[in-house]
């Protein structure tokens, strides 16, 4: 019988290699994962929340599926991530429905992670609305809506990026630039006072 | 209290009966990965060793008696296929490592660097021993066509060219010391003339069978007056 109350108290290797032994260990991934991966999903794509627990399902499924192909030099949440980015974009290449406007949700957490960032921080001298950073970031192209998030509000470091993305580390950290650079462009341009 | 979500996703995994896939296809795909990117860099060695054979071996002083510029020269006598070649698996190389387990973590320009590096030190170590010039001489030997397509100038057109001085083909009689006769690429047997004046560049035997280059002067109708003699192929990679 699984022990479910000691399912925290794993790390997500020792889950992995706990669920290739006996497959009920995978509601365990799949709990800690849920939460995050549905709003990063909704963060990338245009999806609505039934939608994005749809593909969620389809991707913990492929999870399943993949474990041995997990490769035990990237954190395992970099691997998780790097698949539901793959899927998402297989999706909009299945629908060649790639939203153009990039559905953010009116996330505080952005605003504040922006904010802490040194080079943007001088800048900012008030509060945005939820409705503006959403307009702002629309604006952005998509390879930098991607990073953004995953930076901002996905918390990952440059490495993480790096092993989600598959992109070189330099690629990353120009990419972030850039982004930042366009960010504070589009808010000039409408004129938003920092 | 049981996750709803993660129960429907279990029991989905239950219900058709999903397996995860088994660890060997997995090794198997970045082994395949790993040797389609050794082989390119295998063949591009390859490719770059006869591009080296077919530049040391050409003949970079006869535009003279092309009456063309020397870069009209250099252009027509590049082994273009080879460099295609080349370029075509340094693509297939940078294409498969990029796709190695590891391969995103280094930019495009480290991939081609190394990919071109990779090819060049194999290449080179290949010309050493002679498989660049090998390649190029049973290719030309079989197959008619390697020669019109293996750069511009269809090699053999240029050495017959008697009117300009330059004749090439196989020595198929020795009369004396100073005279031999040779057939031409066409077909057409010549009288060649020779004297202790004349050069021989290379390490060059005047014997049946050998195959040369001369550059001389037409005299008359199949007499030709040989100033250097040139082996064929570049004896050293026999």
């Amino acid at each position: 019988m699984l022990d479910k109350e000691n399912c925290g108290e794993k790390t997500d290797e020792e889950l992995v290699a706990l669920t290739l032994k006996n497959q009920d260990f995978f509601s365990c991934i799949v709990e800690r994962y849920e939460a995050k991966l549905t709003r990063y999903i909704r963060r990338i794509s245009a999806a609505t929340q039934e939608d994005a627990e749809d593909l969620l399902q389809e991707i913990f499924v492929k999870v399943y599926r993949n474990l041995y192909g997990f490769d035990p030099s990237l954190k395992f949440s970099s691997w998780i991530y790097r698949i539901v980015h793959n899927q998402v974009i297989s999706q909009w290449r299945k629908t060649k429905s790639r939203p153009q406007v990039l559905k953010f949700e009116a996330d505080e957490d952005f605003l504040k992670f922006i904010a802490a960032d040194e080079d943007l921080a001088g800048n900012i001298e008030r509060k945005f609305t939820g409705e503006e950073v959403q307009d702002v970031i629309s604006r952005l192209d998509g390879k930098y809506k991607e990073v953004l998030v995953l930076k901002f509000l996905e918390e990952k470091d440059y490495k993480e990026i790096s092993d989600i993305l598959r992109k070189p580390l330099g690629t990353v950290a120009t990419l972030i630039n850039r982004a930042k650079k366009q960010f504070a462009k589009v808010v000039k341009e409408k004129e938003i006072k920092f | 209290m049981e996750n709803k979500f993660s129960q429907k996703v279990l029991e989905k995994i239950k219900e058709e009966k999903i397996e995860p896939k088994p660890r060997w296809q997995f090794l198997l795909k970045d082994y395949f990965i790993w040797l389609t990117f050794g082989i390119s860099l295998l063949v591009g060695g390859l490719a770059f060793c006869v591009m080296l054979s077919i530049i040391l071996d050409n003949d970079w002083d006869i535009y003279r008696y092309l009456e063309i510029s020397p870069l009209e020269h250099f252009l027509i006598s590049l082994p273009y296929i080879w460099i295609l070649l080349l370029l075509l698996f340094l693509a297939v190389a940078y294409y498969n490592y990029r796709y190695t387990k590891k391969g995103y973590c280094c930019n495009a320009f480290t991939i081609l660097a190394l990919s071109v590096f990779g090819s060049i030190i194999l290449g080179t170590f290949f010309h050493a021993l002679g498989l660049g010039g090998k390649i190029d001489r049973t290719l030309s030997r079989n197959f008619s066509f390697y020669q019109k397509i293996h750069c511009c100038c269809h090699r053999k057109d240029i050495w017959t060219q008697p009117e300009k001085g330059l004749l090439g083909g196989k020595i198929i009689g020795i009369k004396n010391v100073s005279n031999f006769d040779l057939e031409d690429f066409s077909g057409f047997i010549w009288q060649v003339e020779k004297n202790e004046q004349t050069l021989l560049r290379g390490p060059i035997l005047v014997e049946i069978g050998e195959e040369v280059k001369l550059i001389g002067k037409k005299k008359e109708e199949k007499v030709f007056r040989a100033f250097e003699i040139r082996p064929w192929w570049n004896q050293e990679e026999e």
